[in-house]
């Protein structure tokens, strides 16, 4: 072999393991609960977001790569957010991990990856402090696009005595991080209009009676009950009252359009209301389009998506995501995030176009205009009037 | 008053459930001196079998409510077979003291992760038989089926009691539990006899369970802390006696509930353990125990 035909040779190797380097896939975390109580949230996220990788591989992916996604169950425990987190950062190298649904996992997984500066996009956790808790670091690498309990709270309470004038409001709330966290936002925003709550309650989850939380709250004379609570204990404080007989309206966190608060609920749900930043009601063609999809691939039974707003957010996640990395032409954390807080070009989502959504210090892509209030009727959540 | 009378009524209502289980507890314990720590979960079985069979999930509803119930019991008194034959057979044959907890205990475990491939980790609404429209008594809310709860729970605990006074193999049951031994020697066959009151007590629980379901949501986690719950209630009423059941199950319903309302609902749970402590302090065998001997 003359010295020629090496070079040729060893040009198309060169070649080769070039072409293998190029597509070689951008992998990408998702870290949610996919058992348990939560699940709704978990897997329709996950649904959402394998939704979105799915049409971006479909044409030709980002950079010329295609995204991979690394799931994993967290089992919304904190413990296991940890585990999996680290999983994530050290053997799967992962570029970004989107998902988190439990504010308490997010808050206790969150530092590996601000330590190794890689970001994380939370798309359902809501409590306020999830974005801020790196905050005073010169870089932040945690970015949310679901609406915090700041928002919640403040049009939780708007709706209930704003806007329908109730005097008397009782709040209850579960013993989680979630729970307890949404009733001090409450508390604050309550006490900033000038009315304290007759009643606050505590129960646990797995709870099965509701009695005593709720009899304190009729005998304090509340006329509307703000929760803060996940599916089945809702449906039993909703199923509670009906016991008891005694019938107020409920206003609360978005979680009281979970599938399983509805079913579990039957009628006793009906006319619930809560914040939501996504529908399953095709207004847009854009809408229209991710919910078809949705309903294709994974069937959901009676055409219901488990917990649409999950699922929109999980969608949206990749695609704010996927803009940042073409942005910055580069897989690198720090290019990623610095790419997220500038984005130059608006990224069409379905819960709404994002224009310039982050900043460096506003790492909240929701706001109040994005959301809006959805109230249970037969079964469905439906857009509040 | 009224709702002192709400309280109470509720605290019933949920002490019944605790006192069905407890009383599983005790007929086991009479025979052979030994436990099922499953019990919470032969409950749970029952309460998902019962769904599958009136609900949608697994392409029913094969039976209505009430004739889903003797299936059920049928169901249960199976189980309870198995987890004699698997657990506490061989732990009574080798006379092991505590190879029983250990191999009843596994045992739910297991029960629990089967259940949860089979029906899912999820809650499930169980279909109601009755209206759940609740009717006022002297300014109390009642639901139908609180009162059906009530009233099955008597009535199965009543049932089991007349069968073990007034028949033949009742005697049998009773003459094993009074001493195995000197039964033994009478003629009877006493491992048989532990074999049906394990069956008779995890058909109980499944007969609970399917009772309670429309009531409290259906899961394959729904078993646990009404087992340890109805535990505790064993303890203070005392592991010989119906009644102590019965009294010991209100006793702890109704402090739960009146605990969370007076004092906070947070505490919910402390005033029935700080009874249990107080009995085993006081008097070990419990409120309507007979106190045993044990002779060395």
């Amino acid at each position: 072999m003359n010295f020629k035909v090496k070079a040729l040779v060893a040009g198309v190797v060169l070649g080769w393991s070039m072409s293998g380097m190029a597509a070689e896939p951008i992998r990408i975390g998702v870290s949610g609960p996919f058992t348990g109580g939560s699940a709704p949230m978990g897997v329709s996220m996950r649904d959402g977001v394998r939704l979105a990788v799915g049409e971006i591989n479909a044409k030709g992916g980002v950079l010329g790569r295609k995204i991979e996604l690394v799931e994993r169950d967290d089992e919304a425990k904190n413990e296991r957010g940890v585990q999996v987190a680290q999983e994530l950062i050290n053997k799967e190298h992962v570029v970004a991990t989107v998902g988190y649904i439990n504010t308490g996992v997010a808050l206790a997984s969150q530092r590996f990856y601000q330590q190794a500066k890689i970001p994380v996009m939370n798309n359902v956790a809501t409590g306020s402090i999830v974005t801020k808790q790196f905050a005073n670091q010169p870089e932040n690498y945690i970015f949310r696009n679901s609406a915090n309990d700041t928002i919640q709270s403040a049009m939780i309470v708007e709706e209930a005595i704003g806007r329908r004038g109730f005097k008397k409001p009782a709040i209850l709330a579960d013993s989680t991080n979630y729970g307890q966290l949404g009733r001090e936002d409450l508390e604050k925003v309550l006490d900033k209009k000038g009315v304290k709550p007759v009643a606050v309650e505590k129960y646990n989850i797995g709870d099965v009676d509701m009695t005593a939380q709720l009899l304190r709250a009729k005998q304090a004379g509340a006329d509307v009950v703000l929760t803060y609570g996940i599916g089945p204990e809702l449906a039993q404080i909703a199923n509670g009252m009906q016991k008891l007989g005694w019938k107020v309206p409920i206003v609360g966190s978005w979680t009281l359009a979970m599938a399983n608060f509805i079913d579990n609920a039957g009628k006793n749900g009906d006319g619930t209301r809560m914040p939501q930043t996504f529908i399953q009601n095709p207004d847009t063609p854009k809408r229209k389009a991710f919910i078809d999809a949705y309903v294709k691939a994974y069937n959901p039974p009676g055409g219901r998506m488990p917990s649409a707003v999950s699922a929109a957010q999980g969608y949206d996640s990749v695609y704010l995501l996927a803009a940042a990395i073409q942005q910055a032409g580069s897989t690198e954390g720090p290019k990623i995030a610095a790419a997220l807080e500038d984005l130059k070009a608006p990224v069409e989502g379905v819960v709404a176009t994002y224009n310039k959504p982050y900043s460096h210090t506003d790492h909240e892509a929701i706001n109040f205009e994005n959301t809006k209030f959805g109230e249970v009727r037969d079964g469905r959540v439906v857009q509040a009037k | 008053m009224e709702i002192l009378l709400q309280l109470v009524v509720s605290g019933i209502a949920l002490g019944m459930i605790y006192a069905v289980i407890a009383f599983g507890y005790q007929l086991t314990f009479a025979t052979s001196g030994t436990l099922n720590f499953g019990q919470g979960e032969a409950l749970m079985l029952g309460a998902l079998v019962g769904l599958s069979l009136v609900g949608t999930i697994h392409g029913g509803p094969y039976l209505g409510y009430w004739l889903m119930i003797p299936v059920v019991v049928v169901f249960g008194a199976l189980q309870g077979i198995f987890v004699e034959w698997i657990a506490v057979r061989p732990a009574i044959r080798i006379k092991s003291e505590f190879g029983w907890i250990m191999s009843t205990i596994a045992l739910a475990i297991i029960f629990k992760n089967v259940a949860e491939n089979i029906w899912g980790k999820d809650v499930l609404p169980f279909p109601s038989p009755l209206s759940s429209e609740p009717f006022t008594v002297l300014g109390a809310n009642v639901q139908p089926m609180q009162v059906a709860v009530i009233i099955g729970a008597l009535a199965i605990m009543f049932a089991v009691e007349i069968f073990n006074r007034k028949s033949i193999y009742g005697k049998a049951v009773v003459a094993t539990a009074n001493d195995r031994d000197a039964a033994g020697l009478m003629g009877i066959n006493t491992g048989m006899v532990i074999t049906f009151s394990y069956a008779l007590s995890s058909a109980t629980a499944a007969f609970a369970g399917a009772l309670i379901a429309p009531l409290t949501l259906t899961s394959a986690t729904m078993g646990a802390s009404l087992g340890l719950k109805a535990f505790a209630v064993a303890i203070i009423g005392g592991l010989t006696s119906g009644m102590g059941a019965i009294v010991g199950g209100i006793i702890l319903g109704i402090a739960e509930t009146a605990t969370g309302f007076y004092l906070s609902t947070g505490y919910k749970e402390v005033p029935g353990l700080v009874l249990l402590l107080l009995v085993l302090a006081v008097k070990p065998s419990g409120l309507f125990g007979k106190a045993a001997i044990k002779k060395v």
